[in-house]
Order: structure tokens, then sequence, then C-alpha cells
């Protein structure tokens, strides 16, 4: 175990993502959270066999990096436009959104998926959204 | 800066003979600033006390932090001997709502027909504080509040005493905090750590600790720590000293006593130095100072037997 405390290099994040972040890893849904950016912060383990590569590999990426490399896609394998994701849409209207689409894992797998993004507000305003996918099909 | 602890106790009163060591009053700390001024932290039953000490001599300004609503934080408020003084201006900050402003919140608590006064019947000049989201000062005091993992807006303060002659001291207080909630404290990044940076290498820690690890699992997400998870989150933020606080109204003395040698002994386990754990006991007065990590650690104060 670190004991060291680190020095704050990395701000603390709002209350909200840390209990987000704290629900989302206990659950076996395929579940993800983003920033108020729409960076990717955090993903479960569940979310990690739906890719095939873990959140600790995976690293932190940006929503055009991540758009690159596993989705989402429509039907015919094209990419969305960042417009047309319901995580893009939580956070721009700060309403829940619900979307169908494509993701390719990290090993070529495609699943087809239906996500629900939930804006996480706080007094402060937006903190970022909690996004679930389930899999029209087992995973 | 100076601390004393006059109720230590959390959830309920637990007054009677096997609790006279540690006390039966419910969470309040007085601290002395270096201008000698006084800063409350929460109103439980134990300010009642404080206030009967201040009858004589009411200073003129008083300004009270609350971590939250729960009757343990507050139940003390309308019994405080200040807030019945003409002369005495009170200012209490408290965690802000969606859902009503602090001052309607606590009137819930001191009204009709919980309580026979009105909150604006109370003889003093009283006024309530959401408590803004930047740092601010009191005094020669820089206070930090930031919300915490518990059940309803919760906060935990961080007080620097920029006055003092020996260099700034720092006392992190966060008295309801679950920060093990869910999460793996022992390898989880410190930004996603619940109270990390209001913590962070404070000169004292006061912090949750109602629960054995035994008894934890019966009471997980009820908004407060086991032992281990207190140590724990005590260890990641390099707290140079811990006082365990809010301890369950079911523990007597000689409970607490067994409860305090196991933390020792694990505290130790995770590398702390025996010297700077302690448990929360109502009169227990703490002296705060700038810790020279090359100098020894001296031993926290413990209290006299009460009663």
């Amino acid at each position: 175990m670190s004991t060291e405390a680190q020095s704050t290099t990395k701000p603390q994040k709002p209350l909200g993502l840390i209990l987000a972040r704290n629900f989302l890893t206990n659950l076996s849904t395929a579940a993800f959270l983003v920033d108020r950016e729409g960076g990717i912060i955090f993903y479960n383990e569940a979310a990690g066999a739906l890719l095939g590569v873990s959140f600790d590999e995976f690293g932190r990426k940006r929503a055009p990096e991540w758009g690159r490399e596993v989705g989402p896609f429509d039907e015919d394998g094209k990419p969305l436009g960042i417009e047309d994701l319901p995580t893009t849409k939580a956070l721009r209207r700060g309403r829940p959104a619900h979307g169908s689409f494509r993701i390719r894992s990290v090993t070529g797998v495609d699943h087809e998926i239906e996500a629900s993004a939930m804006p996480i507000s706080a007094e402060g305003g937006q903190e970022g959204a909690m996004i679930l996918f389930w899999p029209k099909e087992p995973v | 800066m100076k601390a004393k602890v006059w109720g230590a106790r959390g959830s309920v009163p637990a007054p009677g003979p096997e609790m006279n060591r540690y006390g039966g009053n419910t969470s309040c700390v007085e601290l002395e600033l270096s201008d000698s001024s006084m800063l409350i932290i929460d109103a439980g039953t134990g300010i009642r006390g404080l206030g009967v000490g201040l009858v004589k001599k009411v200073p003129k300004v008083i300004n009270i932090l609350l971590t939250h609503l729960h009757l343990d934080h507050i139940q003390g408020l309308m019994f405080f001997a200040p807030c019945f003084n003409a002369d005495t201006t009170i200012t209490i900050w408290g965690p802000s709502s969606p859902e009503a402003s602090l001052e309607e919140r606590i009137a819930r608590y001191i009204s009709a027909p919980l309580s026979p006064v009105e909150v604006r019947e109370l003889p003093c000049e009283v006024s309530f504080i959401d408590t803004p989201a930047t740092e601010w000062e009191i005094g020669p005091a820089k206070i930090r509040a930031e919300s915490v993992t518990h059940r309803g807006p919760t906060l935990g303060y961080r007080i620097t005493d920029t006055g003092a002659g020996e260099g700034p001291t720092t006392l992190a207080y966060i008295s309801d905090h679950e920060p093990g909630l869910g999460a793996p404290l022992e390898k989880l990044e410190p930004e996603w750590i619940s109270g990390f940076d209001l913590a962070c290498k404070a000169d004292l820690l006061i912090h949750d600790c109602q629960y054995t690890d035994e008894e934890y699992p019966n009471h997980v997400g009820w908004g407060h720590s086991p032992v281990t998870d207190a140590l724990t989150f005590a260890r990641r933020v390099e707290a140079r000293r811990l006082l365990l606080f809010h301890h369950d109204p079911l523990h007597a003395d000689s409970f607490l006593d067994d409860m305090y040698g196991a933390a020792v002994e694990r505290w130790i386990d995770l590398g702390g130095d025996p010297g700077t754990i302690d448990m929360a006991a109502e009169g227990q007065e703490l002296v705060i100072r700038p810790t020279d990590d090359a100098a020894p650690k001296a031993a926290p104060a413990r209290a006299a037997p009460q009663g």
C-alpha cells in the first residue's frame, strides 16, 4: 500500500463523480463515467469485458480518440457523429438520453448496444455523466 | 491552535456511568485560534456544556461550522446559552441543499412541535450561511469545506490557523465519513478518495471511526467508517495525528478501550507511529502544532477520567 500523500497534481474529483465511480465499480452492468467534456474517466470491469480491455490498460481517453478505436458505429459500420451520442446529448442538455449503436472490442468483435446516459449534476453545475451499456446479445 | 472535545459520541447521546470516560454527548469540538478567538465545529449535545462555561463571559461573535444537519450534530443548538444572549452575534455555517436554505432546514428542528422556541425568537443575533465553494477566512483561520461521503449533504472542514508564531497549523475535521464505501481505499488514486484534499498532511485529523471491522458489514452504506478504513484513510492522506471520533452509542468505555488497542495494533501494521493515534474523549484538550517530520512526535493528550 502506498502511504504517500501525493501532492495534488490532479485536483480531487467532485463528490458526485467519486460516488458514481464507487457505484459503477460494483455493478455487473457495463458502465462508463465521463467528465463534463465527455472524456472517459472510468469504466467498470463489465465494460472492460465488453471492450476486451480493462480501464487501467485503456487509459484516459478523449471522445474523438475513443470513437476511432471502439466506436460507436452505425449499422453500416460508419462512425457516429459526436452529436448523435447519448453521452453528448446528456452533457449538453442536462437530460437523460438513450440510443442504440454498435461498438467494436479491441479483439475485433462487434456488439450491438443500447446505451443510457445520465447527467451528473451538482450545485456547481454539470460534473459529468454515467453511461450504462446493455448489449442486445449476451457477451 | 487548541482543540477541546465537548462531545465525541455519534448518532444519539449515550449517557451513563459506563460511558463516563469517553462521554455520552454528541459531536462538538471547540477550537481556540491563535488570536484567542473561538470557533466551534458541530452543535451536538456537547455544545450545551460549552455554552454553560461561556455564561460569565459570552463572546460577542461566535462562529459555528456544521458538518451536516443530522440531529447528533445540531441537537445542542437550542440549549447553547449564548443563543439566549442579546449581545451575541452567532453565525452558523453549514452545507447547502437544493431543497431549502440552511436556515429553513435548521428551523425545522428549532420550531414546533420539536422546540418551544423558534429561530426568530432567539435573543441573539443569528445568521445562517450556506458554505461557499471557495476558501474563506474567520480571524486567523483559513477554512475550506468540501462535500464528503455520508448520507445527505455533508461537509468536512480543513481549518488552517495562519497566525501562530510556530507556523501554520491545520486541523481536518471529518466526523461522519465513509470513504471506503464500494471503494478500495488502500489502492485508489488520491483524486478519487472522498476527503483526500481536505485531510492531506493535516497536523490533526479528527475522523469518523464508529464501527469495529466486525460490526461494519451490518452497517455498510450508513455513512460511517470501520477502524481499518479510518486508519487507511489517515495513512493515505499522511495525517500527522489522528483522533478517532463519532463513537457508536452502544460502545461503552471498556469496549472503546479494546477498540483503541486494536486500532493501535492496526496503525502500527500500516506503518503508523503509535504515539500519533488516540480515541476522542469528552473533555480532551489538544494543542495542535505544526509537525516537524524530523522531530519526535508527542503523544496526544488523553482525557482525564470524568465522573
